[in-house]
């Protein structure tokens, strides 16, 4: 019995838990013709639970506690949830940590673009998809809304979608994201190329498209400032069996691929969005005068300090440290008075500076701010003080003017009085003779 | 010029004759803390303002001396009795070396 339970504890500790996911589907057309992508996702240890995005039974949260980290939504065509599921509560799923991976297409539904705009993103016009003429698979039917990306248009962070020059031309068929580009939250993951724009291939182009070039975004992504992860796909082909497996060739001729880069964006996107990448926490801090351990109850103007900072990083199901050259330190009293790059010294990050002649309340702030990595704010509010009336320098050399000065009053004075008393009496009688 | 210099003269001869001793020797006294006051600003501005709080008491020192005797000049004055008729000039003196005290004490602990 014993090794029986053993075996078991083994068994699933060798099985990564990743956390409960939802996926919701339009029908269970979906978790076939997307199988590669769900498959993935559960040889990496997620918890998977098919719903179809109107079941009355669903519940994101029972007794005040979340039953999924995470939530993929694969139903373009939903127009309500159900059960207790609507755009109020996953925003709120996502405002208390959890992540949302949603696909929509050129039919997405109300529900879908209500959610997209809480997160910062608009979805185009129902009926318009993504059309470009000049950049279309081989295999498009007549409407070049097939498109051919090539992997130039990713964001340029590895951390998010991989190395840009490993991957193959991609796949995309679907709608337009409209994305603020004043939304520092925002990301634009995959944009379409300049020759495209999104409106509904069927009726003549009457007024401008709504998303014209490098603007139309493809798959948006938000890192909220709680850290959780949102990304929006205006295509739910994007994440297909049928896209992740088919040959690439541009109808132009130039850009051509056995088979397309679709499915290791796919895989690299979901990683990030359920933070398997780019998660970073601060593990320790620590502040001390140079050669001293403890940090002191007060700092004083001009003296010697280290700081140090050990910062993880999220990889492969542990934390590891975490390395970067590009980290720095302010020593804030409402503006930085000290702003240094930390050094890496074997697992921790270090800094060491002299204190400004300055007294009063200080932060030490780190704010580490990269896309695509879980933001980094770490304060930790110190006092510094004057030096006290002991602590300042005596008898210097140049004051010694002033010095004599100063004494030279009091001994005028002692000479004075001393004359001045004595001259009186004859003094009095000179006056009154006056 | 002739009449600047007789007025120099006349008022050298005046002050000679005129003055009472007792307020020559506060001249005297008011004229060696000027100096040193002098001497003490051209040497800050000659070697900068480091030590500054020792400056300021050098020379504030010296501007107190100096208001403080030509307070007791002013009192002890046989020509200004009118004005302080009931401060006799050995109170003007006490009050001299009470004000004196004050000041050196304050002098030496912001001296540094």
């Amino acid at each position: 019995m014993k090794l029986f339970l053993f075996l078991i504890c083994t068994l699933f500790s060798l099985v990564r838990s990743q956390g409960n996911t939802l996926v919701l589907l339009d029908n269970q057309v979906i978790r076939e013709t997307h199988s590669i992508f769900f498959k993935s996702l559960q040889e990496r240890g997620y918890n998977l639970s098919f719903k179809i995005a109107d079941d009355s039974s669903l519940v994101l949260s029972k007794y005040g506690e979340y039953l999924y980290e995470n939530l993929i939504i694969f139903a373009p065509a939903v127009e309500e949830f159900g059960g207790t599921l609507n755009v109020d509560t996953i925003t709120q799923f996502v405002d208390d940590g959890g992540n949302v991976l949603v696909a929509g297409n050129s039919g997405t539904g109300d529900v879908l673009r209500e959610l997209a705009s809480e997160c910062g993103f608009e979805v185009d016009e129902e009926g318009a998809f993504v059309i470009d003429h000049l950049n279309y698979d081989v295999n498009d039917e007549g409407q070049h809304t097939k498109l051919v990306i090539t992997p130039d248009n990713l964001i340029d962070a590895p951390v998010i979608v991989g190395s840009r020059k490993d991957v193959k031309p991609l796949l995309y068929q679907g709608t337009g994201i409209l994305a603020d580009p004043e939304n520092p939250l925002v990301l634009p993951l995959l944009s379409a190329e300049s020759t495209a724009y999104s409106y509904i291939p069927e009726q003549a182009i009457k007024e401008y498209p709504h998303a014209v070039g490098r603007d139309t975004v493809l798959i948006a992504g938000l890192q909220a400032r709680n850290n959780a992860r949102v990304v929006f796909s205006g295509s739910l082909s994007f994440f297909s069996d049928e896209f992740f497996t088919a040959p690439v060739e541009k109808a132009q001729g130039g850009v051509k691929s056995d088979v397309s880069g679709n499915r290791d964006v796919a895989f690299a996107i979901s990683q990030w969005v359920f933070k398997e990448h780019g998660q970073l926490r601060v593990r320790s801090v620590k502040h001390s005068r140079v050669g001293e351990e403890k940090p002191p109850s007060a700092y004083t103007i001009m003296e010697d300090v280290i700081y140090k900072i050990e910062i993880d990083i999220f990889e492969d199901g542990e934390w590891k440290p975490f390395s970067a050259d590009d980290i720095q330190l302010e020593f804030v009293r409402i503006d930085p008075f000290v702003r240094t790059n930390l050094q890496k010294k074997g697992k921790q990050y270090e800094a060491r500076f002299k204190i400004p002649d300055v007294y009063g309340v200080y932060q030490f702030k780190v704010d580490y701010d990269r896309v695509g990595y879980t933001r980094i704010y770490n304060t930790t509010q110190v006092s510094v003080r004057p030096l006290q009336h002991t602590q300042y320098e005596r008898f210097i050399n140049c004051a010694y003017p002033y010095y004599a000065g100063a004494f030279s009053m009091m001994g005028g004075l002692f000479l004075f009085s001393f004359v001045f008393l004595h001259l009186k009496e004859d003094e009095v009688k000179k006056s009154k003779g006056d | 010029m002739p009449q600047i210099g007789s007025v120099i003269s006349k008022f050298y001869t005046e002050y000679n004759t005129k003055t009472p001793k007792k307020l020559k020797v506060i001249d005297a006294y008011l004229l060696y803390i000027l100096l040193t006051g002098i001497v003490q600003f051209v040497y800050c501005c000659l070697v900068g303002t480091f030590p500054f709080n020792s400056f300021l008491s050098g020379f504030i020192s010296c501007v107190s001396s100096f208001v403080l005797a030509v307070c007791l000049r002013l009192q002890v004055n046989p020509e200004n009795k009118s004005q302080f008729s009931g401060i006799s000039p050995e109170r003007g003196f006490a009050d001299f070396i009470f004000a004196h005290v004050v000041l050196h004490l304050v002098v030496m602990n912001f001296i540094g």
